[in-house]
């Protein structure tokens, strides 16, 4: 089964295409966002009068926003839109020729990116704490936990996307259904403010749903925020919810390829 | 000029009727963007219940400020953003010859050919989100200063233009696909933040380089605190400079284009 190295080596060969135009952004779109989020907190802070907010100094928000950015790369994977695109155009027909499942294919492809985000986060992470804080065995040991945890949400995340996008071999347009799954995913999932400065009630409501474990328990997990206990049923929740999307996409799937024409719009 | 005007109310007429081809799709943008608006305000309310004050301004202050930005972002996504987002795919595979060879400005034809129709019913909703924080604002208002707010509003969103198109024409000598344009979407996150929160180096990067708080929180802030010299004086300077900028480079950049795709 070497069909999969080569699909990781393909990917990995488009990430690295533009160079220049891969690194500006990246180091950009991080620095951008930890600066602009430290501002908003700062001015926060001040008003408000504390040093401390729903378990969060200054510095740990810091680091909050240096694993949004990232991690939220990481979730998403490869870029969205790629599959309804196809289907639109007909070029969707290749997948049915290649010599291995849609599906596996599809996966790889998002996992590779996400692998590769994951790198970044490492490294953006340990930088962190070695310039501002500690690196120690437990900040290791968090490190890894929170990148198997954003790896399990990137893999629910892909199922996610891949049932959304599949809903294009019948609608003519998804692209603004996978925008607002993201908006979804990225507010209640901690994001844009961490959850605990959610109203209660908010909080528990949306503990029903998967938006939490995608963002908010691996990142937890990376600052060493949780509990055993909530490690392990986060973790059984998130994989849980993966199997769910897992389901629902391939049902989605063995419907739509009869009902996909080949031909594009 | 009437030309122009002549040749835009085309352009609305084959947008709108294009629109509505894709039915589901119009249905599905509209809901998109009243998430993206709920999200907005959902998340200032958030933070407000933790702190009274944002960077010197209350709820009601902090809802302007909103209404400011959403209406921008509304008018861009309507009137700019199809055109942006096929730009750099024209530059990139070489397909801008057809656009030169037209006997009309290019860069009108590229920024306003495709107007959002279904962006544009987001248009009323951000309208009415806007109205409604200014009669909510408990702070007496004249309609000079409305009018004025509006005006300084439509320069933010030329101004956002500006740094999208600076974001986008480096594809000229990248050749990548998109650009820095990931980057302009990271970059509108200070569009979004009231401008005092930005200190240092960040405050002269967003109001002077990558004018980002000029865009929205210098219109809100002028209108809730009242207009200074210095500020109007500031956004003239830096809206002018802005769009010679953005003439210079797309020269530049047209200069440098191949007509090969890539």
């Amino acid at each position: 089964m070497r069909w999969w190295r080569f699909v990781v080596a393909s990917e990995i060969r488009k990430i690295l295409a533009f160079r220049a135009d891969f690194w500006v952004t990246f180091i950009g779109q991080t620095c951008i966002q930890i600066f602009i989020a430290r501002s908003l907190w700062l001015a926060i802070f001040e008003s408000s009068g504390k040093t401390m907010m729903e378990g969060y100094t200054i510095e740990t928000m810091t680091l909050y926003y240096l694993i949004v950015p990232i991690g939220s790369k990481m979730l998403t994977g490869e870029n969205m839109g790629f599959l309804s695109r196809e289907i639109y155009e007909g070029t969707f027909n290749r997948y049915l020729l290649y010599p291995l499942s849609f599906f596996h294919y599809k996966t790889i492809t998002f996992l590779t990116y996400s692998a590769f985000y994951g790198l970044q986060l490492a490294l953006a992470f340990i930088g962190y704490q070695l310039l501002f804080g500690q690196f120690t065995l437990n900040e290791f040991i968090h490190l890894g936990y929170g990148l198997l945890f954003f790896m399990i949400a990137s893999y629910t995340y892909c199922n996610l996307s891949l049932f959304i996008e599949l809903i294009s071999i019948w609608a003519d347009n998804i692209w603004s259904l996978m925008v607002m799954a993201r908006f979804l995913c990225f507010f209640f999932g901690g994001a844009y403010i961490p959850l605990s400065f959610f109203p209660g009630a908010l909080q528990a409501v949306i503990h029903f749903t998967p938006f939490p474990y995608l963002i908010s328990l691996p990142i937890n997990a990376m600052m060493g925020k949780l509990h055993p206990i909530e490690m392990i049923t986060g973790f059984f929740i998130l994989l849980g919810w993966s199997f769910i999307f897992s389901w629902l996409s391939r049902r989605l799937w063995d419907k739509g390829q009869y009902a996909y024409s080949g031909v594009g719009i | 000029m009437k030309r122009y005007v002549r040749l835009y109310l085309f352009f609305l007429q084959f947008s709108f009727s294009k629109a509505l081809e894709f039915r589901i799709d119009f249905f599905f943008r509209i809901a998109m963007d009243i998430m993206y608006y709920i999200v907005n305000i959902a998340l200032f309310k958030i933070l407000l219940l933790h702190t009274p004050f944002i960077a010197g301004w209350s709820d009601q202050q902090m809802m302007v400020f909103v209404g400011c930005y959403l209406l921008v972002d509304a008018i861009n996504m309507t009137v700019f953003s199809t055109n942006m987002w096929w730009l750099p795919f024209y530059i990139n595979r070489g397909e801008l010859d057809y656009y030169l060879i037209r006997p009309v400005s290019p860069l009108f034809f590229l920024s306003l050919r495709e107007f959002s129709a279904n962006s544009f019913i987001n248009l009323i909703i951000a309208g009415c989100f806007f109205f409604y924080s200014l009669f909510n604002y408990s702070q007496d208002w004249s309609l000079l200063s409305l009018i004025g707010l509006i005006i300084l509003l439509i320069n933010g969103s030329l101004i956002y233009y500006c740094i999208q198109m600076l974001m986008i024409l480096p594809v000229f000598w990248t050749q990548s696909a998109r650009g820095f344009i990931d980057l302009f979407y990271t970059l509108g996150l200070a569009m979004e933040r009231p401008d005092r929160i930005f200190k240092g180096w960040l405050r002269i990067l967003f109001t002077i380089f990558l004018p980002f708080a000029l865009i929205a929180s210098f219109p809100a802030r002028v209108f809730l605190e009242g207009a200074d010299f210095s500020t109007i004086f500031h956004l003239i300077l830096v809206s002018t400079g802005l769009w010679l900028i953005v003439l210079y480079v797309w020269k530049m950049g047209l200069k440098n284009y191949s007509s090969a795709s890539s």
